[in-house]
């Protein structure tokens, strides 16, 4: 399948004390492989609500009365659905927390491994009791432990010969990735390649302490227990039932393997351009800054080689210069990454910069979807188009706001959720809504103004 | 235009408010049990006959024994038809066949009585020192939380204690010595409060304008402070009554011939092991109860006031 | 380090609070006049010359003739040196009294304590991570009831149905009467029925390996233990379900969700570590209520503690040793607060590295 993640026709209410909010009223949106899709809106259009969906996150209150999420084949929502056919208006929140929990339990082996998650609030993302270096460990630990012994023995492995050779391969092959992954598995010495190419994809640092870095990861001492207990973890390709339910030698190998995890973040977070990794790892959220923290964040978010990562607001929370950083470090990311990026934003100047397409939402639909540059040059819906004359520009052109305001989700406007804001609006718009209508090769547009006459 | 909505808007709160606290079946439990309580305090107070009272203000009518001889050393006897709570025995040489229900109705209204006195005047007292403290802020304030710091430092029970052994063993005395101990914690409460009040910001604007000091506190902050604070009056009612009981309870008052529920259940004390748990039970329970009913009905209040828990 | 200054400046903080609290029970001590304040030395049996000797004695002593403020500083004189008064009810120092008694007290406490949080906090974070269900309604509705509750009516209805309906556990003082005789052919055991080294029945048996007094005494600590510990389990539930139950709406841990942490990981591991922190707080606010509650239950079971001894005391009009409980007491109070408040900075990253 070319699309990493697909959405068909999403419907999400939130059943609250003042009344029952259409949160998500028929969404549609294809993520392509590797692509970056920008999702842009007011904020309550329910761009949010839509990251959440996906990766299962939405509280109690929240029914899905309608559609799918479809990733890797399985459509994710097929639990909350059905309850909600067999349910229909009764609906419990305390019924649909049993549900959700399901799911959760489902999404287990999904999320923080497929599909992760940036939140929108870097401040408050991070638990304030664990080190931040524990919370990026924990991600890699809780799904695949396995690979943070295979490092462990590579390293141990890994003879001093050896990484003279290893380093001449390096200096004249043309794809790092692919040479490193070959003569690891020549050498059998699984594990040591993300070691390697962290430390020699390094743009800060002169090649000869590269080479000397890479040297040393060679013939690591290890103690009999920790060389067990790796090995055992690393050829069961899990955490072993004997392991983990013995109290104390749990503990044990949690905190062998945990030590590889935070290894494993000072080198991610050194790619991310933190400066004193190591230090970093130690220190609580509350001693980083907001852009430290968003960065801890997204380390999270990419330290298992997801397919989808979504980022909500991620520049919304911190100020402008943090926000450039953001973004570059967003750029830069995307070429090393195999991933597809959902990059959710008010910030439509934000989504101009990283994203490939960006979709616009509205009202809790998508309402066009096209290429960038194709977006900015040729807005097709009405509102896209105000969207855009809303940015101000370096030309100083007046900026128009949009009249009217975000509709009550309580109670939508019939037709076409935009109509009373829309200055084009005519009968048609009043009473059906608009299905999305393709236009041009690589865009779809939600307004009737663009039906085929 | 503006102020029709406005004037719609803060009816619409005032709705939603009853009807936050009214879906709440459990506060509203609460206020039904507590009004009963109420309602018993007032008719005994004011109309005792009517619901069969005699002698409101003591536990043993005078000169009992001489009316009554048939009832001097009777022993207890367990809830009955005639006696929906049973009957209990006052003293040696014991004045018997005195039941338990009217008892307790005797009862309720002193506590209440004596809770509500003490809240009152404690919240009173300890909110304004609190508020003014805070308010002024430096020296004053440093000086207030040394003070009440010290009065948090012994355990409540053993400072009403020596209070009342320095008072004086009478129900008032215990009640000034509630105060006193009261007192802090509304100080302290009322002093965050502003606190937190006083940053805001309309506080500066009005300072901009030129109002005066005393204007701004009054205006500003006891808007602010006065709810939470009447939401903390109405748990603490409940609070109090079991601290006055249990003080009762171990004997601070010598000879109690007030009807109040510890009281009533200190009067059980010796009783109650010999087999008649009533004496003891049943005033312990009614405390009980009513405190229930005040925190049931707290947290319904909290939950109208608290912005979160309103959605 | 912050936490080195963090507990500096509570140390430092708790100077004045102690220095208010002696200004306390020196005002509490001298507000009937010169005359109740003699009361706290001397023997209310003590008359005539003798007593008019000892009553000379003392106003030289403290300066009783002095104005107040000179008072005060003989009077924190005596105290500093251990001379509290004498107990009325059996003459001996109101220091050495509270040597007797408090052991029974701290070990009451301590148990109590530890019992509820070892109960308090899987229930509390069970409670709140199956909201609403019918685990957590139950568990809702006892802590409201228990929390309801006055400590003497707990006390009270454990004692009838336990010691005295069922008979199933002692319910009257530290030991069986029957046993007491034999205690005194002891070598641990004095004659005013005070056990060593600790003067905890209980641990001084184990000590000495007298395992049938061991058990015996065990047995008689269980229901004021049990007591206290159900008036203390309903706070602390409450705020432990409380503010799991904010913590669970925090980013953080949709954040956890989000990486895929299993749930009860989430919510034992990265929730509970978070709501344990104003629980410990309030368990803090709590303290004060324990050792008034230690006090009621105590004169209900006939537990010889000082809570026990504070309310003969108070009973029989001994003056001095209602004071120097209010004094001790205090004491005690306020370095518990410390050690909590230290505990906290402890567990809390924000304070320990700001």
């Amino acid at each position: 399948m070319a699309d990493a993640l697909v959405i068909r026709d999403l419907h999400v209410q939130f059943h609250t004390r003042r009344g029952v909010y259409k949160a998500l009223n028929g969404v549609n949106l294809r993520l392509r492989r590797g692509e970056v899709l920008g999702i842009a809106g007011e904020s309550g259009c329910g761009k949010t609500t839509m990251g959440l969906a996906v990766m299962a996150l939405l509280p109690r209150n929240a029914s899905f009365p309608q559609g799918q999420i479809i990733f890797d084949n399985k459509d994710l929502m097929n639990l909350p659905r059905e309850y909600w056919e067999r349910v229909g208006d009764r609906f419990n929140p305390k019924q649909n927390e049993r549900i959700l929990r399901r799911v959760s339990k489902a999404m287990g082996r999904i999320r923080g491994v497929r599909i992760s998650m940036v939140f929108q609030e870097p401040m408050t993302s991070l638990n304030p009791v664990l080190s931040v270096g524990f919370q990026i460990a924990e991600a890699i630990y809780v799904h695949d432990p396995a690979s943070l012994a295979h490092r462990v023995l590579a390293r141990t492995r890994a003879t001093a010969s050896q990484m003279p050779e290893l380093l001449a391969i390096l200096g004249t092959a043309r794809d790092d990735e692919a040479a490193v992954k070959e003569f690891a598995a020549k050498h059998d010495l699984l594990g040591i390649e993300d070691q390697v190419l962290s430390v020699w994809r390094r743009d800060d640092v002169h090649i000869s302490r590269k080479e000397k870095a890479i040297r040393l990861l060679a013939g690591q001492q290890i103690r009999p227990v920790e060389r067990n207990i790796v090995e055992t973890v690393a050829r069961a390709g899990s955490i072993p039932p004997r392991f983990s339910r013995v109290p104390v030698l749990s503990r044990v190998v949690r905190r062998v393997l945990l030590k590889e995890g935070y290894r494993k973040a000072r080198e991610l977070l050194t790619s991310l351009g933190i400066p004193h990794a190591e230090r970093v790892l130690k220190m609580y959220p509350h001693e980083l800054s907001g852009g430290m923290r968003q960065r801890v964040v997204i380390a999270i978010a990419l330290v298992n080689n997801p397919e989808v990562i979504i980022m909500d607001e991620p520049t919304s929370a911190v100020d402008v210069t943090v926000q450039a950083q953001i973004l570059e470090l967003v750029k830069r990311i995307r070429t090393s990454v195999s991933a597809a990026f959902l990059v959710i934003s008010h910030d439509l100047a934000v989504l101009a910069e990283v994203s490939d397409r960006i979709a616009i939402m509205y009202a809790g639909r998508i309402v066009e979807v096209a290429p960038t540059d194709k977006i900015l040059r040729n807005p097709l819906h009405p509102y896209t188009q105000l969207l855009i004359s809303a940015i101000p520009t370096l030309e100083g052109k007046p900026v128009e706001g949009i009249k009217g305001e975000v509709p009550d989700m309580r109670a939508l406007p019939a037709g076409c959720a935009f109509h009373p804001r829309c200055p084009f609006a005519f009968e048609k718009c009043l009473e059906i809504i608009p299905i999305d209508l393709p236009h041009d090769r690589d865009q779809l547009v939600a307004c009737w103004l663009y039906e085929a006459k | 235009m503006e102020t029709i909505k406005e004037e719609k808007g803060r009816f619409d709160e005032w709705k939603l408010s009853a009807r936050v606290f009214f879906a709440n079946r459990t506060a509203v439990a609460g206020l039904v049990i507590f009004l009963l309580f109420v309602g018993d305090a007032i008719i005994v107070e004011v109309a005792p006959g009517l619901v069969g009272v005699q002698y409101p203000d003591s536990v043993v009518p005078p000169l009992f024994s001489i009316t009554h001889p048939e009832c001097v050393n009777q022993a207890p006897e367990p809830p009955s038809f005639a006696h929906p709570f049973g009957t209990t025995e006052y003293g040696v040489p014991g004045e018997g066949c005195l039941d338990v229900l009217q008892l307790v109705m005797k009862a309720i209204r002193i506590d209440l009585a004596i809770s509500l006195f003490v809240v009152l005047v404690g919240a009173a007292v300890g909110t304004v020192i609190g508020v003014v403290s805070a308010y002024i802020g430096r020296l004053l304030d440093e000086a207030m939380m040394r003070i009440t710091d010290v009065f948090f430092s012994v355990p409540f029970l053993i400072l009403a204690l020596a209070l009342s052994f320095v008072l004086g063993r009478t129900v008032l005395n215990m009640a000034w010595a509630l105060i006193i101990i009261w007192w802090p914690l509304y100080a302290r409460y009322g002093r965050s409060l502003t606190l937190s009040t006083k940053e805001a910001t309309y506080i500066e604007a009005a300072k901009a304008a030129g109002s005066g000091r005393l204007k701004i506190m009054f205006k500003h902050i006891f808007p602010n402070v006065v709810p939470p604070v009447l939401v903390q009056i109405s748990l603490d009612v409940g609070t109090v009554v079991g601290i006055f009981a249990t003080l009762a309870f171990i004997g601070v008052i010598p000879n109690a011939l007030v009807p109040e529920l510890g009281a009533l259940a200190n009067i059980g004390l010796n009783l109650a092991p010999l087999g008649y748990w009533w004496t003891v039970i049943v005033p312990g329970g009614t405390i009980t109860l009513f405190s229930l009913a005040v925190n049931l009905m707290g947290d319904g209040l909290r939950d109208v006031i608290d912005p979160r828990r309103r959605s | 380090m912050k936490l080195w200054v963090y507990v500096l400046r509570r140390l430092i903080l708790l100077v004045p609070t102690l220095i208010g609290l002696t200004l306390l029970v020196f005002a509490l001590e001298h507000a009937g006049g010169p005359s109740v304040f003699l009361a706290l030395y001397i023997n209310p049996h003590l008359t005539g010359s003798a007593r008019q000797q000892l009553v000379d004695q003392l106003t030289a002593r403290f300066h009783l003739n002095d104005p107040i403020y000179v008072q005060y500083f003989y009077w924190l004189g005596a105290i500093l040196q251990g001379d509290w008064g004498t107990s009325a009810q059996n003459g001996q120092a109101v220091t050495t009294n509270f040597v007797w008694f408090m052991p029974n007290t701290i070990m009451l406490t301590v148990v109590a304590s530890l019992l509820t949080w070892v109960i308090s906090i899987p229930i509390g974070v069970y409670s709140a991570t199956r909201r609403d269900s019918v685990l957590d309604q139950g568990v809702r509705v006892a802590t409201f009831t228990l929390y309801s509750m006055p400590i003497f009516l707990i006390g009270f209805a454990l004692f009838l149905t336990f010691g005295t309906s069922w008979h199933l556990l002692p319910a009257q003082g530290n030991i069986d009467d029957n046993l007491l005789p034999t205690l005194s052919s002891k070598s641990w055991f004095d004659s005013n029925a005070v056990s060593y080294p600790t003067h905890i029945y209980l641990i001084d048996a184990l000590l000495h390996g007298d395992v049938p007094i061991a058990w015996n005494a065990f047995l008689h600590v269980i229901l004021p233990a049990v007591a206290l510990t159900l008036a203390l389990l309903a706070g602390i539930i409450r705020i432990l379900r409380v503010s799991m139950l904010e913590v669970l709406d925090q980013d953080y841990i949709r954040l956890a969700r989000a990486k895929g942490v299993p749930e009860r990981t989430v919510n034992n591991f990265h929730a509970k570590k978070n709501a344990l922190l104003p629980t410990v707080t309030t368990f803090g606010y709590l303290v004060s209520g324990l050792f008034g509650g230690a006090v009621v239950i105590e004169e209900i079971f006939g537990f010889k503690g000082i809570g026990w001894w504070t309310t003969m005391a108070f009973l029989n009009s001994d003056i001095a040793v209602v004071m120097g409980s209010t004094l001790v007491f205090g004491i005690v109070l306020v370095l518990t607060t410390l050690i909590l408040d230290i505990l906290y900075g402890f567990l809390d990253p924000r304070i320990r590295y700001e």
